[in-house]
């Protein structure tokens, strides 16, 4: 059963122990813990045991919904280290583990029951069909796939009343891959991974930007879906996701602060955007904003109810200007 | 046998060592192309079935053409597999399950999905189909295969990424056939995890008519025929020109607001040739290659290549390997 309107749960992801303990996490309910693309990012909690364990307690000790993340591209040798995560994610509290690949999926079914499942976006799901299949194995919630639309996600809560956890702010993930890219570059820059994916990396190409994180691609634009909440809430959707793990403490923070205000005051009747919250998230937006694939289109196009209100759409080239 | 390969695997007897041969399942995006790859070797083929295939009209055939290939087939003691890749929406689901029926009849009975959802609803819809994971369900690892063998896959396809040794791991997970794409183009994202040209462009297509030749009268507007619109740009849910192939344009790249390089994404042509005994004693019940759209001087030579290294009694050294390579041109494209 959904809850309240008044229950919303505003979510993001954080990847390693130091950004955790570097944001401010007053305007979330809960964090997912964990980088989904890379076993070698930068102290991963899903590589650190001690480190995924001491992130729970901080978050429990927070009163924060504590949820652990696992690898959205496994290869078989990834799979010791999954089991000894979930052990530890079950033995901390976890509240739920969120899987984007259908074999952790069934060892998180089969292993731990205890531990309930969110599905997410790497795990395609598109369909009603294909929420009913993920249900057999325990997910209890579920990211559909980016591309579907708003019309398409509510045919399938429509169909079978799954709980659907939405991306509204920040970089979408486009894309997983097998090899960074950016090892080619160890040398020429002098930097060695895994900090090379701690810098600002974009892919630009023509008039359209993608954002790098080594393996894992994410859009350019951050989707943004501030002036559609009151349509979110009236769907009955109530599970929101700030994509932040690409991000710094200051975005985490003051995106949510925006999101917090704005959801209380559509809670409370009322959709009207303040132009501070459009002036926050236009400063945290490197390329621009979109709505990724709601409204059926693009995932970069911006289909606003105010498009004057999100500025003019940066490219990088206009940005250094 | 518990997997749901129909394909007789041929034991081969060489002296002492007894070793399953596994299954040469080649790609076929024509009638003519049907025919090529089982006259150079394929034991079994794949083709897409017209609207219902991620790739785009040009590598599908339609009714008459499955028809034809269906027989063709049959007539060399070879095997069709359709691929019905997509992801349908529910309106479209159902119409394309109303044509089902019209496949078995055909004696096309083994068919490749692309989701879960269609997986688990064709299964219990059409219990008499052998169904297979496709590539771009993502499985790559033994709990992925495990997954599909649960669901009620017949076989699942696993990419050449995935090295012989990994393969010996899958293959303690038993009642599920495992097929590898043994000659494939490598992209930057993972299949099945890509959703970069709809980022770009995402536009309504209009929905091919399907099936005509399957009424009565030839009537253009059949009952059942499909009409509407499908999202082109949707690697994953596939429809007419799906693909804008972002990943083999070439990218400006920027650190920290500085343009750094001009590059494109790594991506290269796997062909794991050499290693054909290796997958074989691994336990892989098909070698599966990929390029619906290859023409058919292309196809024919690269089908007898692999089934002449299958047929080898000893594995040849990597340099007496004739080569399957094919031209450099032959890239996503031609998948």
């Amino acid at each position: 059963m959904s809850p309240a309107i008044s229950q919303f749960e505003l979510n993001t992801t954080i990847a390693n122990l130091r950004d955790l303990r570097e944001s401010d996490l007053r305007d979330y309910d809960g964090v997912y813990l964990g980088d989904i693309y890379c076993r070698i990012y930068e102290a991963n909690f899903l590589e650190q045991p001690d480190d995924l364990k001491e992130g729970l307690r901080i978050l429990q000790d927070q009163g924060k919904r504590a949820y652990v993340t696992t690898y959205a591209g496994p290869r078989n040798d990834f799979l010791p280290r999954v089991r000894k995560m979930l052990e530890a994610s079950a033995a901390a509290g976890a509240e739920a583990v969120e899987v984007h690949n259908l074999g952790i999926l069934k060892i998180a079914h089969d292993e731990f029951p205890q531990l309930p499942v969110h599905i997410g976006g790497f795990a395609n799901v598109y369909t009603a069909p294909g929420v009913e299949v993920l249900r057999e194995f325990g997910a209890v919630r579920f990211t559909p796939n980016y591309e579907l639309s708003l019309d398409e996600i509510n045919e399938i809560t429509t169909a079978c009343g799954a709980p659907m956890e939405l991306l509204v702010h920040g970089k979408m993930p486009l894309g997983i891959s097998d090899y960074c890219f950016l090892l080619d570059y160890e040398e020429k820059w002098g930097v060695k991974c895994p900090d090379l994916c701690q810098k600002e990396l974009f892919l630009k190409q023509g008039d359209w930007a993608m954002k790098s994180v080594g393996k894992g691609i994410l859009s350019g634009k951050d989707v943004c879906m501030l002036e559609h909440l009151p349509r979110l809430l009236a769907e009955g959707h109530r599970y929101f996701r700030i994509e932040t793990v690409s991000e710094t403490p200051a975005y985490r923070s003051e995106v949510a602060a925006v999101y917090r205000a704005a959801l209380n005051r559509v809670a409370a009747g009322d959709g009207e955007v303040d132009e501070g919250w459009w002036e926050t998230v236009r400063r945290h937006a490197r390329i621009g904003l979109c709505n990724g694939f709601y409204f059926g289109r693009s995932g970069m196009d911006y289909a606003g109810v105010r498009p004057d209100a999100i500025g003019s759409l940066l490219t990088i080239s206009r940005a250094e200007s | 046998m518990a997997c749901g390969i129909r394909l007789v695997a041929r034991v081969r007897s060489a002296g002492r060592l007894v070793t399953a041969v596994p299954v040469l399942l080649a790609p076929a995006g024509s009638r003519q192309a049907v025919a090529a790859a089982l006259d150079a070797g394929a034991d079994a083929v794949y083709v897409g079935l017209k609207g219902w295939s991620r790739g785009g009209a040009r590598r599908e055939l339609d009714w008459d053409e499955l028809v034809a290939a269906q027989r063709e087939a049959a007539s060399a003691g070879g095997r069709l597999q359709v691929a019905i890749n997509t992801i349908p929406k529910a309106r479209e689901r159902a119409q394309l399950f109303e044509r089902i029926p019209g496949l078995l009849d055909l004696g096309i009975d083994e068919v490749i999905v692309n989701d879960v959802g269609m997986l688990a609803a064709l299964r219990k819809r059409f219990p008499g189909l052998r169904l297979t994971a496709g590539i771009g369900c993502g499985a790559q690892t033994v709990a992925d295969v495990a997954f599909f063998r649960d669901l009620g896959a017949h076989a699942v396809v696993l990419p050449g990424t995935v090295s012989p040794a990994e393969m010996r791991e899958i293959r303690t997970v038993h009642g599920i056939a495992v097929e590898i794409m043994i000659h494939m183009v490598e992209e930057f994202v993972l299949l099945g995890k890509c959703w970069m040209p709809s980022y770009v462009h995402l536009k309504p297509s209009p929905l091919p008519s399907l099936f005509r030749s399957q009424t009565r009268d030839g009537d253009d507007a059949p009952e059942g025929a499909l009409s509407g619109l499908r999202q082109t740009g949707s690697m994953k849910r596939g429809g007419v020109g799906a693909c804008f192939r972002i990943c083999q344009q070439s990218w400006e790249l920027y650190v920290g607001g500085r343009r750094v390089d001009a590059r494109l994404f790594p991506s290269r042509q796997i062909s794991r040739i050499a290693e054909v005994k290796a997958y074989a004693e691994a336990g892989v019940d098909v070698l599966k290659l990929q390029g619906r759209s290859l023409p058919v001087e292309l196809l024919a030579p690269l089908v007898r290549r692999y089934r002449e290294a299958i047929d080898a009694r000893t594995v040849p050294a990597a340099d007496e390997v004739r080569s399957a390579a094919l031209p450099a041109t032959w890239a996503v494209v031609g998948r």
